[in-house]
């Protein structure tokens, strides 16, 4: 069973391989899950297609491709969500490695609902919860990145150096 | 004061980056390899009242207000020479070169009053200037004006251009238009692909297509010279994103 890239701990199938397929995503959150997850699984016609109508001529298809070649990612972790009708609100913090530096990534992003789909309107840096996605692991411990490698001998040494 | 000035054809100023206008940088695509520049200008400069004319003044997230002059770049490293200087030092596109390189020595980035400071040759420069050559700048204006003007014309034509890209920067990429503002000196550069998105340019993929083998032929260039490792780092990422566009 390929567990989901989006950190849910449900099989793929169960989670985000049906809303990348194209299913409903049936709440806001599970829209950034899959919009994360495709990225992971280099799928970017859903992370495209899950853009509001009065941007989707702004989403920079070459330059997401490029980043989700170059980036390992190495978790998803959702702050909050709120929804009220037609319009949400997800905050979360991506983590991801790229130029061998570990980078924590928060952000709030805004999403409406057409037609009975999510999508994503719009999104600002939320660097206050960057510290949250972080899981506690000590020193000596193996890496959360699964490298292997004692964490103090890889991304808490990375982490250190940035 | 006059002052003199005579080309000698030393080739000294084709080396290293080249700020282009769209118009040249559009002309050129399948000839330099190509990004833009954003360079701060603080509110106090001479240059403020210019810069916020022919670029975009933005309010950063500690609310102070600057000017930005975006300028699309031929990212040439400055041991490089041009790709189109010739042997004998000679350029091999004279009679449809980019308005910068017609209009040096002057810069109508900043305002022509203050163009005699640019007026000094660099060290190894053969730029003549003793009273030999001909007076080309006198009481705070140029002499022969015609290659200054259509610079400066080019420049006020694609400010709409470089307006949407500022507002696209400032939406989608909040960080990167905050990472200005402790740029006192130099500058900060972007990719083509995020330009042709952010004005939703019909000619995206020809241009990624002739821009292309460019970009592999610097990364190739610089692949084995430490020195020049970020101009190599970022020909490969646009190299990736061209040949996306290009599909």
């Amino acid at each position: 069973m390929q567990t989901c890239p989006c950190c849910s701990n449900q099989p793929f199938s169960n989670c985000c391989q049906p809303i990348i397929a194209g299913e409903i995503a049936p709440t806001a959150e599970a829209l950034v899950r899959s919009r994360y997850a495709a990225f992971v699984v280099r799928d970017l016609d859903h992370v495209q297609h899950t853009h509001a109508p009065e941007i989707s001529d702004d989403f920079n298809r070459a330059e997401a491709e490029r980043l989700a070649e170059e980036c390992e990612w190495l978790g998803l972790h959702i702050h909050s969500a709120k929804e009220l009708h037609d319009q949400a609100e997800v905050a979360f913090v991506v983590k991801f490695r790229r130029d061998q530096k570990v980078i924590s990534k928060g952000a709030i992003s805004k999403f409406r609902k057409y037609d009975g789909h999510w999508l994503f309107v719009s999104s600002k840096p939320a660097p206050q919860i960057e510290h949250l996605g972080r899981q506690k692991v000590g020193r000596n411990e193996a890496c959360h990145c699964n490298s292997g490698r004692k964490f103090k001998k890889c991304c808490g040494n990375l982490a250190e150096a940035r | 004061m006059a002052k003199h000035f005579q080309c000698t054809a030393c080739g000294k100023c084709c080396y290293g980056q080249l700020p282009l206008t769209w118009k040249d940088a559009f002309a050129n695509v399948g000839r330099f390899p190509l990004c833009f520049a954003w360079t701060p200008v603080q509110k106090g400069s001479k240059d403020f009242a210019l810069a916020s004319k022919i670029g975009a003044t933005v309010t950063l997230p500690n609310r102070l207000e600057i000017a930005i002059l975006i300028m699309p770049l031929a990212y040439i490293p400055s041991s490089y020479p041009c790709p189109a200087l010739g042997e004998n030092n000679l350029c091999k596109i004279h009679d449809n070169k980019p308005s910068r390189c017609k209009a040096m020595p002057f810069y109508p980035y900043r305002e022509e009053k203050f163009q005699a400071e640019l007026l000094v040759p660099k060290k190894d420069w053969g730029c003549d200037t003793s009273s030999n050559a001909p007076i080309i700048f006198q009481e705070g204006k140029i002499m022969s004006r015609k290659d200054f003007d259509q610079e400066r014309e080019e420049l006020l034509e694609q400010v709409p251009l470089l307006k949407r890209y500022t507002e696209y920067m400032q939406k989608y990429s909040y960080s990167f238009v905050g990472s200005l503002r402790g740029k006192i000196k130099g500058s900060v550069v972007t990719s083509l692909s995020s330009f042709l998105t952010a004005t939703k340019s019909p000619h995206a993929k020809e241009i990624a297509q002739q821009q292309l083998p460019i970009l592999h032929e610097y990364a190739a260039k610089t692949a084995e010279d430490i020195k020049w490792s970020d101009f190599h780092k970022n020909y490969v990422i646009w190299a990736k994103e061209m040949s996306y566009l290009a599909r």
